[in-house]
């Protein structure tokens, strides 16, 4: 490592001191030992940690402040080392052959967070006990080999952690010691298994259209081959599912140039009024043939307003309507609400006795307004506990007319990430048998002046 | 040097203490691995665990044993007797734990090579997640002597119920829909089953605790769901 030996020539105590600080996360991340300053600024604060554990029982952070003062050192190593933000842990060997006997030497306050560590010598077991992490302790302490590996931490929130031990060189005779450095990979796990999902779910419901289709061209090829009734009634079948793929497809594309853009905030302004009238004109076929009737109401042109993309923004309320429509019954009325100005606060309740929950909030500034678009239906509605994973891709309802999948499971995540790219906020009420009731609530453009370049600047 | 020194009464409590502590990290991490591999088909992660659970054996034995030895070299009374006591009665619940759990792997091993169930996979992981919960918040009490989080983890044990229930109920659906699958259903039948005794161990330790801090049983009775579970 070129850098570091330059650095070496001339600010050998720098070194020490990041190094020092470095040199876990560092090993952790190439697996690759570098012994000497790690452990002379481990050694230092952990040795200093027994020193001062065993003559006073002050908490820990009385003994990392006059630390620095007793070694006589320019850098505050145990200041720095109590600084980061990953566990770092100084464990000192039990008896031989008790495992359990381990104690930590020096624990930094990120460690006593996570583990709830009060006693100054606590055991080490009784903060970690993972068979996995107690194993490579042991292995550091008696072994003196370094190594590391990943565990979970159970519990509420599933935490991943990538924990790396490596043993230290105490004084002679004093109990072998050993270095525990512990680094988050939560949201790594978390997005890997996300996109896992996601496939897993996007894969499936293309094969379910896939597999009809395959179905009846066999069929047709083979014992319907000459049956012009049949073929008919099969053909149209097959469009339908045809085009259902074609609408997940389109959604899924969609969903990824919505995601492309999503932190680049949007120019343009659009009439939240008008931008629902033209929605409810072109959706008349759809609820025509239903029987369902769009009621409407709506403040005078342009006080509505909002900064916004055009199209995406008649794509949020055609999502929103397509749905109602989609889960009213017959001659239902689907109640479609546009009002400005409004509070960036979630809505009041329409029904006090449904279950309200907000999907999206948005950071608001004070003094914004916002203008509020609500779009209710009358339809079988839903159980509290699907609301939070209504925006979810592929999420259904359970036992919600699984044979009539006209959507494709991904209207509500578009809607969100819209929403978002726009700062809005989402809501939704709902109780079973009582119909739904979805918000959104965007900025209204600010009035005078060109809202476009504006917006950009908001998000630089 | 530590070998000179003869150790003290409280600290010999202590460290037994410790050693349940570190056989209560080793039966939940048996615990999740063998819902991490179920839920994810992985063989060689069921095989794994399957072969780690002789050491949760062997470490109940050596607890037992040096409560045993305890007992009769420091006749230990009172409030210390409890200790000992119930290190050795946490011991063989944490170790019926690791068999439920090497019981859930090896049927692992066998629903892998059926069909995948889907959403029925997705309801039991769920479960076991739940179900390893309590079991880490129970030796969490147990480490901390926290009365409070013991009774916490005892009074919510109708959740884990209410959940074998509503499992129970979408594994005869999952059944009856398909004669096919009720081969890799029994098995998935019996993984919820697992889960719901390990939960209820976990219930077990929670009371030992409670007695062992407070020298009292847990009085009240538990709000239990009594349908289907005999």
């Amino acid at each position: 490592m070129p850098p570091e030996s330059a650095a070496k020539m001339h600010r050998p105590t720098l070194l020490a001191g990041l190094a020092g600080a470095a040199a876990p996360l560092a090993l952790a991340a190439f697996g690759q030992a570098q012994p000497t300053p790690a452990i002379l600024v481990a050694l230092a604060v952990g040795g200093l940690g027994l020193a001062l554990a065993r003559r006073d029982p002050e908490p820990a952070t009385r003994a990392v402040e006059t630390a620095p003062a007793a070694a006589g050192d320019p850098l505050p190593y145990a200041a720095i080392i109590g600084a980061l933000e990953d566990p770092v842990m100084v464990i000192a060997a039990g008896a031989p052959g008790e495992t359990a006997g381990h104690r930590l030497a020096f624990a930094n306050p990120a460690a006593r967070a996570l583990f709830r560590i009060q006693r100054q010598d606590a055991r080490l077991i009784t903060a970690i006990r993972n068979p996995q992490v107690i194993e490579l302790v042991d292995e550091a302490l008696i072994g003196r080999i370094a190594g590391h590996g990943v565990f979970e931490a159970g519990g509420a929130h599933d935490r991943v952690w990538v924990a790396s031990a490596q043993p230290l060189t105490g004084e002679t005779g004093s109990a072998p010691l050993a270095l525990l450095v512990l680094r988050d990979q939560t949201d790594l796990r978390r997005a890997e298994r996300m996109r896992a999902d996601f496939l897993a779910n996007a894969s499936h419901e293309l094969r379910t259209p896939l597999a009809s289709l395959t179905g009846f061209i066999e069929t047709l090829r083979g014992p319907a081959r000459d049956d012009a009734v049949a073929r008919d009634r099969f053909l149209g079948i097959m469009q339908t599912q045809a085009e259902r793929m074609a609408r997940l497809i389109d959604d899924l594309m969609s969903l990824s140039r919505i995601e492309l853009n999503e932190h680049i905030a949007p120019q343009g302004r659009v009439d939240l009024a008008l931008a629902v009238t033209d929605v409810a004109d072109a959706l008349t076929p759809v609820t025509r043939d239903k029987g369902v009737r769009i009621d409407w109401s709506a403040p005078a042109a342009a006080a509505a307003t909002v900064e916004g993309d055009r199209d995406q923004i008649i794509q949020v309320i055609q999502n929103l309507i397509d749905n109602a429509v989609k889960y009213s019954s017959a001659d239902g009325v689907i109640r479609v609400e546009v009002s400005a100005p409004a509070s960036g606060e979630t809505p009041p309740p329409l029904d006090p006795e449904a279950a309200r929950l907000a999907l999206l909030a948005p950071d608001h500034r004070p003094g914004e307004l916002y203008a509020l678009l609500r779009v209710s239906d009358s339809g079988p509605g839903m159980p509290r506990d699907a609301l939070p994973r209504l925006t979810e891709r592929f999420y259904r309802v359970e036992g919600q007319k699984s044979g009539d999948r006209s959507g494709t499971g991904l209207g509500l995540a578009i809607v969100k990430h819209i929403v978002n790219r726009h700062r809005g906020g989402i809501s939704v009420e709902s109780a079973e048998g009582r119909g739904a009731t979805f918000s959104v609530w965007l900025p209204l453009a600010a009035t005078g002046q060109a809202a476009g370049p504006e917006g950009v600047v908001k998000a630089s | 040097m530590n070998e000179h020194i003869v150790r003290s009464y409280e600290e010999e409590l202590n460290q037994l203490a410790a050693e349940v502590v570190r056989m209560g990290g080793l039966a939940e991490a048996q615990v999740n691995d063998s819902i991490q591999a179920f839920a994810r088909r992985d063989v060689a992660m069921a095989q794994a665990m399957i072969g780690r659970d002789g050491k949760l054996d062997a470490m109940e034995a050596d607890i037992e044993r040096a409560a045993i030895r305890m007992i009769a070299l420091r006749q230990p009374m009172a409030n210390d007797l409890r200790r000992t006591m119930s290190a050795m009665k946490i011991a063989m619940n944490l170790e019926r734990c690791g068999d439920l759990a090497k019981n859930i792997g090896k049927r692992t091993l066998i629903l892998a090579e059926a069909e995948p169930a889907g959403p029925v996979t997705r309801s039991i992981e769920r479960m076991g997640k739940l179900v390893a919960s309590r079991l880490k918040e129970v030796i969490d009490a147990y480490t901390n002597s926290e009365v409070d989080r013991a009774v916490s983890v005892w009074s919510r044990d109708t959740e884990v119920d209410e959940h074998y229930e509503s499992l129970f109920r979408e594994l005869l659906t999952y059944m009856m829909g398909d004669p096919r699958t009720i081969t890799a259903g029994a098995h998935l039948l019996f993984v919820a089953k697992n889960l719901e005794r390990i939960g209820d161990h976990a219930t077990n330790i929670a009371e030992i605790v409670h007695f062992e801090i407070t020298g009292q049983e847990i009085v009240s009775e538990r709000p239990k769901l009594d349908t289907l579970t005999p």
